[in-house]
């Protein structure tokens, strides 16, 4: 890339919100049922009919307002968007134009990094037209879909950045339970406008349309730096337009020309009285969130779980919310991470459980805590962990039933310990020598002497004495 | 000079979807701009606050539950429809 | 057989009494629409619906007094399975799935639908001749426009066709035909009746309303259209009430204000003369009537070219040849299908207006003329409610004029809108107003009154409408 060259990226991000119905009707939102099951005469725009306005919607919407940190309209109204297009019933889409339920927020991307949210607003989904042997083709089960959409100020400056501002953006309303974020099935849509500039000033922007995957998007973008480059350095001019990323050939391809520009013709939409978000609702809402990816990673960090399990955490919305809950419980979070990732998981995916189902969460402090203090080995952990899920039972009943108990008895240990410092006089003088990992070795003989049973704790702590002794 | 220019109509027209006469192109110049300047006369009259009224009715929206209602049937859907096929509304005109 | 000429509470009390059934008055119904087909109040005839109806209420009890009553229902409101036009080529095929919410009021009420009125082309126009299906003649004279755009429905009540009809009121749709046609009727408080299922012109200005031939009759009509209806959210919730409680009460007292802008040298000199008749007896009869200034009412015209305009450019462009109405046949491609469509199924008023409301929308326009129309309009509210802070009523004339010919030339926008000048205003804040036939001027021509209230407050307004109903000896009746 030249390097005189700046870009400047704004992405506008549409995300179907999850709920029952529709956002103006009482239709199921649910756009892959049957073709055009769910539908009424609201969505197909009959004439004389109204809008209602759902409040799960409006709920959703206010909840990933606030995460966003944006100021909020409290006394808003819906305006009609008019243009014509055969999936657009009503010739217009009800969408929030004057007053956007949020504005001026900002989302974490990095320690350091903040991304300005210009607004964000509730709008209609379109219907969904399908092009097959030359017809088009209309389906309405999409009429009415409630979006919301994102609109960052146009500050993100690399393609990497604008990838980790959708990843931190799709984390984020992942966590809210606002929308699934599918980018592969559409429930979640980019729009990304590109400008490349040498000055301050920036440069005509390009808008990209219909990028189907994340990945595209950080090619699409540097495929539109990389064209706009071009043009400029050929003498030419950046045309402005709306283009369409083509995935079969990794460009962007022109769509239409915005000679005009686009006349929306907004107006307000006096079908819908305002709607007022009161205080008290308000902040009902702010208190009801739940922690959020960025200060859930913050709290995983300060106690030392490792990167690479914070992000699997993250990316397991259950298992985060589950370990949540111990979170103020004065336990080992490590621990409690490892094994939830390890032997956890694969029981549950073993025998597609939700954690939620199980009766983990009664006996959690004590398996954690037993592992801590060495009263469980993690192979213990390993047998009895059917009985942890399935049963209500203790776990002390557990390791009974099971006949599990470790050796801390210091003088029978002491025996066998001896017995395996005897054998290994070269690890011994390993040891001696200053190689950490010999006692790791004779840590594991002794414990394949006592086949496992033996309380690595007391073990370790014997072990350290012993040959502490001997160096001296 | 006191009439839109053809563009400007066309533009006009194009928004509405709708085709001109030759004839009513050149009407349509005259007699919006007339609209226009008749008017822009609002443009100077004094308010006595911002506040503007979208509706007569100050009653503030009442959200409605996240509940499902009767949907329409297919036949019900596809009845009006000028053209279909299958179980969609087809659109007349081949289309992109 | 004259049934319906008998007033509803006679009829109800034949009814009751077994002596006639609501057959009777159906089939008299359309015997009196044949006999007078050339006054064309009609685009669809429901009578194989009217029969079935009238037959299944042999069986039933007379429960309410508007049981068995033939009513005429305005194009523009939605009757399932029965054909619903908007007097326009646009929807003549349109066949709804769906009845407005006032249209299921008055079947649970057992009225009997006895056909759809034909209107000015989707409720554009005052005049009643931009129909697709043709012009409605005015029954006092029939060489004259009923107005409009509720022609059909002001027509065949005052030709004795039907005793009662359905309109609607953008800016006078309702008040004007009724005063040209010499008929009661009232445009309600914005948000008293749904709209849902009345096809949109205006969302912020239109209302459904009754139209009878006298105020009483009226009034039972308002009765049973309001009830809530979630599916209106500009839909206001009241508490039930009898718009007939206040007919008949003495008035001595109200206070009444005449803006003098609706006494301007823009009025009629001969409607102008027999409304100030009216004022010297409310004087007489101990109301105080004074005169107001008003500043903002001038406007009314240029607010109404924006905001009513403006909306109705995006109403109307549903109307798009996919899912219903007229589609063109031949597209090559989807703007072919627009355009054919919309030129060919929208007649040149409609048209006209679509430009104008979108020429008003586009580019900056919307941003400085729109906005500062809904700040005009909020200051003529205010303005309004200045006046009820010391006033019970509003009055003045209904129209400026006298019904022109039938064959006389449309006026150009400006001069069209000017006929509505005191409609208007009362659309624009939302309030009730109805227009009361008062004396007879030239020809023998009816003149409206109308009487103008605050937000809800319809039945004072119906309580001077009686009073002067019967003081000037019309076809009123009372309460009791």
């Amino acid at each position: 890339m030249n390097k005189e060259y700046t870009p400047t990226i704004g992405i506008e991000v549409h995300v179907e919100v999850l709920s029952n119905t529709k956002i103006f009707s009482h239709s199921i939102n649910g756009y892959s049922d049957s073709v055009n099951t769910n539908v009424n005469i609201i969505d197909l725009g009959y004439p004389g009919v109204l809008p209602r306005v759902n409040k799960e919607v409006v709920h959703k919407a206010l909840k990933a307002a606030l995460a966003l940190n944006c100021s909020i309209n409290k006394k808003m109204h819906f305006d009609r968007k008019c243009y014509y297009y055969p999936d657009l019933p009503k010739g217009y889409q009800i969408t929030q134009n004057e007053t956007p339920i949020g504005f001026n927020g900002r989302l974490k991307i990095d320690d350091d990094r903040y991304i300005d949210i210009e607004e964000m607003h509730i709008e209609e989904d379109t219907c969904k037209s399908i092009h097959v042997n030359g017809k088009t083709l209309l389906n309405y089960n999409r009429s009415g879909v409630p979006l919301i959409e994102i609109v960052s100020k146009p500050v993100i400056k690399s393609s990497d950045e604008a990838v980790k501002y959708l990843e931190s953006l799709r984390e984020l309303l992942l966590y809210l339970e606002v929308s699934d974020c599918k980018i592969e099935e559409g429930s979640m849509r980019a729009d990304v406008n590109v400008s490349v500039s040498k000055t301050e000033v920036l440069g005509t922007k390009c808008e990209v349309k219909n990028i189907g995957s994340i990945s595209n998007v950080k090619t699409a973008i540097e495929e539109e730096i990389h064209r706009q480059i071009n043009i400029l350095e050929q003498g030419g001019k950046i045309v402005p337009e709306t283009r369409r990323f083509d995935s079969k050939t990794n460009t962007t391809v022109s769509m239409r020309k915005k000679e005009v520009g686009n006349d929306y013709r907004y107006i307000p939409d006096a079908d819908i009285p305002y709607v007022i978000l009161d205080d008290s609702y308000i902040e009902s809402v702010k208190k009801s969130l739940v922690m959020l990816p960025n200060e859930r990673r913050k709290i995983y960090k300060e106690n030392e779980i490792s990167d690479v399990n914070i992000d699997k955490l993250i990316n397991n919305k259950p298992l985060s919310d589950f370990l949540d809950k111990f979170i103020d419980k004065n336990i080992n979070l490590k621990i409690a991470s490892n094994i939830l990732l390890g032997d956890i998981s694969s029981y549950l995916n073993k025998t597609g459980q939700k954690i939620t189902n199980t009766y983990l969460e009664n006996k959690f402090i004590d398996i954690v805590n037993s592992l801590n203090e060495g009263k469980m080995s993690s192979k213990n952990f390993k047998e009895i962990i059917n009985d942890c899920l399935e049963k209500e039972d203790t776990l002390e009943n557990i390791l009974k039933e099971n006949n599990i108990s470790l050796v801390s008895n210091e003088d029978d240990l002491l025996i066998i310990i001896n017995k395996v410092l005897e054998e290994n006089k070269n690890s011994v003088n390993d040891y001696k020598n200053g190689k950490d990992n010999a006692f790791k070795y004779l840590m594991g003989m002794v414990m394949k002497e006592t086949k496992g049973s033996a309380n690595p704790v007391v073990v370790n702590n014997l072990l350290k004495d012993l040959l502490s002794k001997d160096v001296n | 000079m006191n009439r839109l220019s053809k563009e400007e109509v066309l533009h006009v027209a194009n928004l509405a979807r709708l085709e001109l006469t030759e004839e009513e192109i050149d009407t349509y110049a005259i007699k919006l701009k007339e609209i226009l300047d008749e008017v822009d006369k609002i443009k100077d009259i004094e308010v006595l606050s911002d506040e503007v009224m979208i509706s007569p009715n100050d009653n503030i929206c009442v959200l409605s539950d996240d509940k499902e209602k009767e949907m329409l049937t297919k036949e019900e859907i596809l009845k009006n429809a000028p053209k279909k096929y299958a179980d969609y509304i087809e659109v007349r005109g081949v289309f992109e | 057989m004259n049934y319906l000429d008998l007033s509803i509470k006679e009829i109800n009390k034949l009814l009751k009494e077994n002596k006639i059934k609501p057959i009777d008055l159906v089939n008299e119904a359309f015997k009196k629409i044949e006999d007078n087909k050339d006054l064309n109040c009609f685009i669809t005839l429901n009578k194989e619906g009217a029969i079935k109806k009238a037959l299944e209420l042999e069986n039933k009890e007379v429960d309410n007094i508007l049981f068995g009553i033939p009513i005429a229902i305005k194009d523009n409101i939605v009757t399932k399975d029965l054909l619903t036009t908007c007097g326009s080529k646009m929807l003549s095929n349109f066949n709804p799935i769906y009845n407005a919410h006032v249209v299921d009021l008055i079947n649970e009420k057992n009225m009997i639908i006895i056909g759809k009125c034909n209107m000015d082309e989707f409720a554009m126009g005052s005049s009643n001749r931009t129909s697709f299906y043709g012009n409605v003649l005015n029954p006092c004279d029939k060489t004259l426009i009923p107005g409009g755009s509720s022609g059909g429905s002001a027509a065949c009540v005052s030709a004795g066709l039907v005793p009662l009809s359905l309109g609607s009121d953008t800016g006078g749709s309702i008040r004007q035909p009724s005063s040209f046609c010499g008929v009661v009727g009232l445009k309600p408080t914005y948000g008293r009746i749904s709209r849902f299922g009345l096809v949109a012109f205006s969302s912020s200005l239109d209302q459904i309303g009754p139209i009878a031939r006298n105020v009483y009759e009226n009034a039972l009509l308002l009765n049973i259209l309001c009830s809530k209806d979630e599916r209106d959210l500009t839909n206001v919730e009241t508490e039930k009430e009898d718009f007939t409680s206040l007919i008949g009460k003495d008035v001595k007292g109200l206070k009444v204000a005449i803006p003098k802008f609706y006494v301007s040298d823009l009025i009629d000199k001969e409607i102008l003369d027999n409304f100030y008749k009216v004022v010297s007896i409310l004087k007489q009869e101990g109301v105080e009537v004074e005169e107001v200034d008003m500043k903002y009412l001038d406007n009314a015209v240029c607010l109404y070219q924006v905001i009513a305009l403006g909306e109705a450019s995006t109403n109307l462009a549903r109307f798009d040849g996919i899912k219903y109405g007229y589609s063109y046949d031949d597209a090559k491609n989807i703007e072919e299908l627009y355009k054919k469509t919309r030129s060919e199924g929208f007649g040149a008023e409609v048209k006209r207006r679509m430009m104008i409301g979108s020429y008003l929308l586009s580019g900056p326009n919307a941003k400085i003329y729109y906005n500062k129309a809904l700040k005009i309009r909020k200051c003529m509210s205010l303005e309004f409610s200045k006046v009820f802070e010391d006033y019970d009523l509003i009055i003045g004339p209904t129209t400026t004029s006298f019904p022109c010919k039938l064959d006389k030339l449309i006026d150009d926008a400006n001069k069209s809108f000017m006929d509505d000048i005191l409609t208007i205003p009362v659309n624009m804040a939302g309030l009730p107003g109805l227009s009361l036939p008062i004396y007879k001027g030239k020809n023998n021509l009816p003149i409206g009154m109308q009487i103008i209230g605050n937000r809800f407050d319809e039945k004072r307004v119906y309580q001077l409408a009686s009073f002067i109903e019967k003081k000037i000896n019309l076809r009123g009746e009372n309460n009791e």
